[in-house]
Parts: C-alpha cells; structure tokens; sequence
C-alpha cells in the first residue's frame, strides 16, 4: 500500500517534468484555430506542422537557430579545448603562482553576470565588437573557471603512473596531453560540451545587449522578439519555442548518463 | 564553500621537493611550457572577467551616459540609489522571488531524493526524466508558462473552470505575477536539486540505519538524527548554488512581464539592465550590480556560518 503510494507520487513528479514539453509540441502542432480555444488539453487532430514552416520561413527562425548554433558551437569548442589546456597546467604541472592562481579562478566563479555587464560590454566596443559574431562569442570563448575546475578534478583522479611513463619514453607534455590524458578523460569532456552547449544555446542576457540586428540574432533573442509582437498568437510563440527546445533534449538525451552522473557529484566535494 | 575548501592544492610535497634539486633549465622549460598550456584562458580571464570586476567598481563612481565624457561623482550614485524607493522595491522583490523559490524547491527535491533513494525498477530512467526541465531554455518557458497561465487560452484557469473557479489573470494581477514566475523556477530546478541531494543520501551509510533500527528507532526519528545531519554538506551546497542563482534571475521576467504589473515583478537584474541598457546610465547601474553583489555575498556568508556548526562524521 504504501509502496503504491510512493510509485504514484513519483508518477506524477515525472508526469509534471515532461508536461510542458508535450503540451507545448502538441499545441504547437494544431491548427491555429484550435490553439485559440479554450481547450487546451485537447489533442492535436489534424496534427499540421503549418506553425513550424510559418515561423522557419516567414520569421526566420532558421536564421536565428543557425545564429545560435554558431554561438554555441564556437564557445563550446573555445571552453572545451582551452578549459582542457588550463586545467592540465593547474591539475598535473607545478610553477610558481600555480595555487595562488587556482585560487583567484575559483574566487570569481561567485561573480554574478550582471555584475560585469557594463564594463563587460565597454571593452568589447573598445575592440569594436558591437553587433558581430566576434563580440557575441569573444568573451565566452576562453574557457570559464568552472569549466577548467570540472577538467582539474577529474585529470586528478587518472594515476601519475601513465604520464610517468610516457614522459620515460620521451613524450613531451602536449604528447602526455593529447594522447593520454584527453582520451581517458571523454566522459568528462563529453559533459562539459554538453553543459556548455545547453547554456549558451539558453543564453539571453548577452546576446541582448551585444547584437542588436537580425542577422546577428540568436534563437533567445529570437522567441522574445516573436512573443513580444505576436503576443497573442500562441500557435506561431509555441511552434519557436518547441522548435528551440526540441534539439537539445536530443543532444541531453545521447549524453544524459554523463550528465546526471556529473550533476550528481557537484554536490560532493 | 564545501567545493573549494575539499580541494586539495598540494600536488605532492614528496615530488615539490625532488624538483627543487633538479638543475634550473627544465625547470625554466616547465615554467614556459605551464604557462603556453594557461595563455588562452588566463587573457580571457583578466581581459573578460577580472578587469570587469575592478571596472565595475569604478564605474560606479562616474555618472557616465556610455557617449562623451565620464564625470567624476564620487559616491553621489550610491547616495542616489539608497534614496530610491524603486530600488528597495527590486530588493524586496528579488528577496520575495528567492523565498518563494527557495524553500519549495528544496523541501520537493528532498521528498523526492528520499522517494527515489531505494532499489527501484525504473528508478535510474525516473533521475533522467526528473533532470529534463533543468536543460530547458528559459525565455522558451517563459513563453510557455504565459500561455498555460493565460487567463482564457490558458490551461490552468481552463482546469479550475472545470470545478467552478474564476482564475485570476495571473500575469497582470500584482497579486500573481511573481509567484508565476517563481514557479518556472521550481519546476526548472527541483529535479536538478533532488539528484545532488540524493547522491548525498546515498553517501550515508547503511549500517547506521540498521543499527538504529535494532535500537528501535522510528523513521521519522531516523530521518532528524541521521538523515538530516549528514546530509548538511549537500544541502548546503544546493543552498548556496540555488540562492546564488535565484537572486539573479532574468530572462523569465524579462519575457513574461517586463518587471511589471505596476513593478511588481521588477527584480534587482531587471532594474540594473533596464539602468544600464535602456537608459544608459552606466554609473548609476554598475553601482547597483555592486549593490546585488555584496547582497550575495552577505548571504553566503551568513549561510556559511550557519553550516560551519556542523559536526564533521569520520567513517572511515
């Protein structure tokens, strides 16, 4: 009985997880007639995907999406190798100022965004960035420090013994980098991209106030713009939303195993 | 913070030590060779997000309208801002979204933790399903989240029709608008929460259980004297971590009501982007954003020492 009752309430924590996400496509996938109607729940019968070709073509998403995916790619790319670069200096090489600089990365990881916005958005119109794809990805691009913190502590956990060996053979230290440490690290570097990927993809606050035209203009940016004009056609504001929810619960799904394991242990040390 | 102070910085004192007496060339070498490995991220480092910070800080001491020249005021802003009931309205508003969130966030995600802390058939595909809303883009609920409250079109008035309650109209009622948007929120976080809560359940160990169990203990009284105690370390961090992040919320405001109705949406990050970017008074917003960080930090630290109390279990 009470095994029942504890299946129930987990039926309906999961039931609620993926509510928005179906009510969203199915509505998104209805007549607009239908979707202005006060029945919400009702399914999609005839299912049309009229609302997705409208917004592709007639307001650009596919332009917005493309926008986005150039964002997300280029600083995930730029976190993932140059996160990897600094995290194999902090985690495995010893120098002068190693410990203390460790420290001041770790520090600034309690900044707020907003809280170097201006001055953020001052240099990079000093360097005359404003409105390109160079000054929407630039500041992103170098690796964060929770992205080489993530790196660190998992180089840390691949025994000495492999590098020792290598270096006795003569490999140099990229050598040791490149050919044993990133392939026992995919696992970790598979979800760093991964989380990267999805917050960028996710990211509104920079992109508004660095682009300010449609050809720079990002899905976020995009869906805020769309809903702001046409607020109350649901049917079109739905289909945007889907269309820029929808690819990355497939990228989340192909690497949710490394991702709930890692989201896992950001709560232990 | 439990994450920074469980790093171990020394690499081996043994090898420190071996290094010391090897001749100065390689060690020169390693230096430079350490130092290419860091280029990249440390000039992004300094350029994106130390001298922002140290700018930040003196920004807030001009009056400056992004063109022409800046003008020294000294402190005139933070004079300014203390006098401006808009801004202790964002304050309180932004403390409000926080309490609504916070607490609901972590006492659902803890109930679940303990649900799903157990041998289950299915229970690894129900962590997956509970993380989907944690990837979900913001302004995209946001979206969402109007029309399901949408007073006609909407879901939820449309449910509470069905058993002969008028809804509100959520988002323009003063009343509503913020508990709305604390909702995407929670229903964004809880999953995410509840999986480093329950890594931390299953970090106790079993025999504790049993051995209070032959004491005759009853659950609930297993849950205050074991559970909760060794669990202070994660619920700290998801404390901290949910906190930190709550108090800067903003895409959500930002599509669903533009601070309003009547501002009573209109959180610190909105008032500070709406200072800065709608009516460039860079100043004036940089010492707001100085403002929304030492109310973060006061918090942390407060959380901090209300943490550091704990007793430490050694189990090994």
């Amino acid at each position: 009985m009470k095994r029942i009752a504890l299946y129930l309430a987990l039926f309906a924590g999961a039931v609620v997880s993926v509510a928005p996400y179906l009510m969203t496509l199915n509505s998104a996938l209805k007549e607009p007639a239908q979707v202005l109607t006060t029945r919400a729940w009702s399914p999609a019968l005839p299912v049309t995907f009229e609302n997705f070709a409208q917004v592709w073509s007639e307001y650009d998403m596919s332009g917005f999406l493309l926008n986005s995916l150039l964002y997300a790619g280029a600083v995930t790319a730029g976190q993932v190798v140059f996160s990897t670069m600094a995290a194999y200096a902090f985690g495995r090489m010893s120098f002068p100022g190693r410990d203390a600089l460790f420290w001041g990365y770790l520090a600034t990881m309690m900044v707020p965004q907003i809280v170097t916005l201006v001055p953020l958005f001052l240099i990079t119109r000093e360097m005359g960035l404003i409105d390109t794809y160079l000054g929407l990805i630039l500041p992103a691009a170098f690796g964060t420090p929770y992205g080489i913190f993530l790196v660190r502590q998992y180089f840390r956990t691949i025994p000495r013994d492999l590098e020792a060996a290598a270096h006795i053979d003569g490999a140099g230290t990229w050598t040791v980098l490149v050919r044993i440490m990133l392939p026992l690290s995919r696992p970790i570097l598979a979800t760093l991209a991964t989380i990267t990927f999805i917050t960028t993809w996710n990211t509104l606050l920079w992109p508004l106030i660095i682009t300010n035209s449609d050809a720079t203009r990002v899905v976020t940016l995009g869906i805020s713009a769309l809903k702001g004009q046409y607020s109350s056609q649901y049917h079109l504001i739905l289909a945007a939303s889907a269309m820029a929810l929808l690819p990355l619960l497939a990228i989340f799904l192909a690497f949710q195993r490394h991702i709930v394991r890692s989201i896992a242990l950001t709560g232990l040390k | 913070m439990n994450v920074i102070d469980n790093i171990s910085l020394r690499g081996g004192t043994a090898r420190g030590q071996r290094r010391a007496r090897r001749p100065l060339a390689p060690r020169i070498r390693a230096l430079v060779e350490a130092y290419i490995l860091l280029a990249p991220s440390l000039a992004g480092f300094l350029l994106f997000l130390v001298a922002p910070i140290f700018g930040v800080a003196v920004l807030s001491l001009f009056d400056w309208n992004l063109m022409g020249a800046p003008s020294f005021v000294g402190l005139a802003n933070y004079r300014e801002l203390a006098a401006d009931p808009e801004v202790w309205r964002a304050v309180l508003n932004t403390i409000y979204y926080v309490l609504l969130n916070i607490p609901a966030q972590t006492v659902l995600a803890l109930l679940l933790a303990l649900a799903l802390n157990r041998r289950m058939r299915g229970g690894k595909a129900l962590r997956v399903i509970f993380v989907l809303p944690w990837m979900a883009m913001p302004v995209a609920l946001g979206v969402i989240w109007t029309w399901v409250f949408d007073p006609r079109y909407g879901a939820v008035n449309q449910l509470l029709g069905l058993v002969g309650i008028d809804g509100p109209n959520w988002l323009t009622d003063p009343a509503w608008a913020m508990p709305v948007i604390a909702s995407v929120n929670i229903w964004q976080y809880t999953g995410y929460t509840m999986l480093i809560l329950l890594a931390g359940l299953q970090a106790i160990p079993h025999q504790l259980y049993e051995a209070a169990a032959i004491d005759g203990t009853t659950p609930v009284q297993r849950f205050f004297t074991i559970t909760l105690p060794l669990l202070r370390p994660s619920l700290f961090f998801v404390l901290v971590t949910n906190t930190i992040g709550s108090f800067q919320i903003f895409d959500t405001v930002f599509v669903m009501t533009q601070g309003g109705p009547g501002g009573a949406t209109d959180v610190l990050n909105f008032h500070i982007y709406q200072q800065g970017f709608q009516l460039f008074r860079s100043g004036y917003a940089s010492a707001l954003a100085m403002v929304l960080f030492g109310l973060i930090l006061l918090i942390t630290a407060a959380q901090f020492l209300y943490f550091r109390k704990r007793t430490v279990y050694d189990f090994s």
